[in-house]
């Protein structure tokens, strides 16, 4: 899995398509409304992207929940994912999540639940990916970048 | 005519973004035997604004070199005629000079802003032996529910990208010290 981040408005999309630049893909983003759960019955081409992390966490934010609930419920979902990607080595799966951690706390409850949720998810991704870059103005900064 | 080079220097509100760019100004004057200018954006409307341009302005007039001061709000394009391939430039910032094509100048469409701030740049780099452009790192945190504020960011990181691609070094300053993004360090 390679996980992207950086800053809204940095070119993370555009750094995506011309990395991988495949005829057959799916593309999943929370910005057009998508649900980033992995589809059970669906047959799918071997690059997946999922687009717009931060967004599909903030729908599945519930203020009367812990956020140690929250960050499990994700990450189970993602495992799905993780899964199907292990199963082939032709598969790749690519999530692409922006950077919301640098601005001053907000005073609203959800916000804040939401910025430490995606702040810890982002952590569990990098732990699992094999590579993770952060993009800035189009340029990319290898984070991690496992050897095989 | 030979294009000058163009640098880029980002980052946080008082990392030291605008001090790193002046020392890049100084440093690079010496080798090339050039002049210093540099271009305030700055419309100095409040107390707040005042004083921060005045401890910049104290900044340059106790270095040991001597820095020509511009203040230009807008259209920076008028002021590319007097520069030469002996000037070196820095520009602070671009954050400034989009606030007040936005709310001096009334000017709304993200398209043409972009486009336009590019060329205002474009057109000092073309004039000058070096620009160095400073600006400001602002698309880092939680979404603003406010469209006015999320289009600020689409046309400053869009306007970021751009320069950056054309830049032949960036850097991104962080709490005083320079981390280069593209190109090889000054």
């Amino acid at each position: 899995m390679h996980f992207i981040t950086g800053g809204a408005f940095n070119g993370k999309r555009k750094w995506v398509k011309k990395h991988y630049d495949a005829n057959h893909r799916l593309w999943l983003s929370a910005y057009n409304a998508d649900a980033l759960t992995k589809p059970s019955h669906e047959t799918m081409p071997d690059l997946v992207v999922l687009e717009g992390l931060e967004k599909w966490i903030y729908t599945q934010i519930d203020t009367a929940l812990t956020p140690d609930i929250h960050r499990q419920n994700i990450i189970n979902q993602i495992k799905h994912w993780l899964a199907w990607e292990n199963a082939d080595s032709h598969r790749k799966l690519v999530i692409i999540g922006t950077d919301i951690s640098k601005g001053i706390v907000p005073t609203d409850k959800r916000n804040r639940l939401w910025r430490d949720i995606t702040g810890w998810i982002y952590q569990d991704l990098v732990t699992q990916a094999d590579r993770a870059d952060v993009i800035w103005y189009g340029i990319e900064q290898t984070i991690k970048h496992n050897e095989f | 005519m030979e294009t000058g080079k163009l640098i880029f220097v980002t980052g946080g509100s008082r990392s030291g973004k605008t001090s790193y760019a002046e020392k890049m100004a100084i440093d690079l004057g010496q080798d090339l035997e050039a002049n210093l200018h540099y271009i305030a954006c700055s419309d100095s409307i409040d107390m707040e604004m005042s004083e921060r341009i005045a401890r910049h302005r104290r900044d340059r007039e106790n270095a040991p070199v001597h820095w020509e001061t511009w203040e230009c709000p807008y259209n920076v394009q008028r002021i590319a005629r007097h520069f030469s391939k002996r000037d070196i430039l820095v520009l602070d910032c671009v954050t400034t000079l989009l606030d007040n094509y936005l709310y001096e100048l009334m000017m709304k469409e993200a398209e043409w802003l972009i486009d336009c701030l590019f060329d205002e740049l474009t057109s000092l780099q073309e004039a000058s032996s070096v620009l160095i452009v400073v600006s400001n790192e602002v698309t880092q945190e939680v979404p603003f529910k406010e469209q006015l504020i999320k289009k600020y960011q689409y046309i400053l990181g869009s306007l970021h990208q751009k320069i950056v691609y054309q830049a032949d070094t960036a850097y991104l300053v962080e709490n005083g010290l320079p981390i280069c993004k593209k190109g090889a360090a000054e």
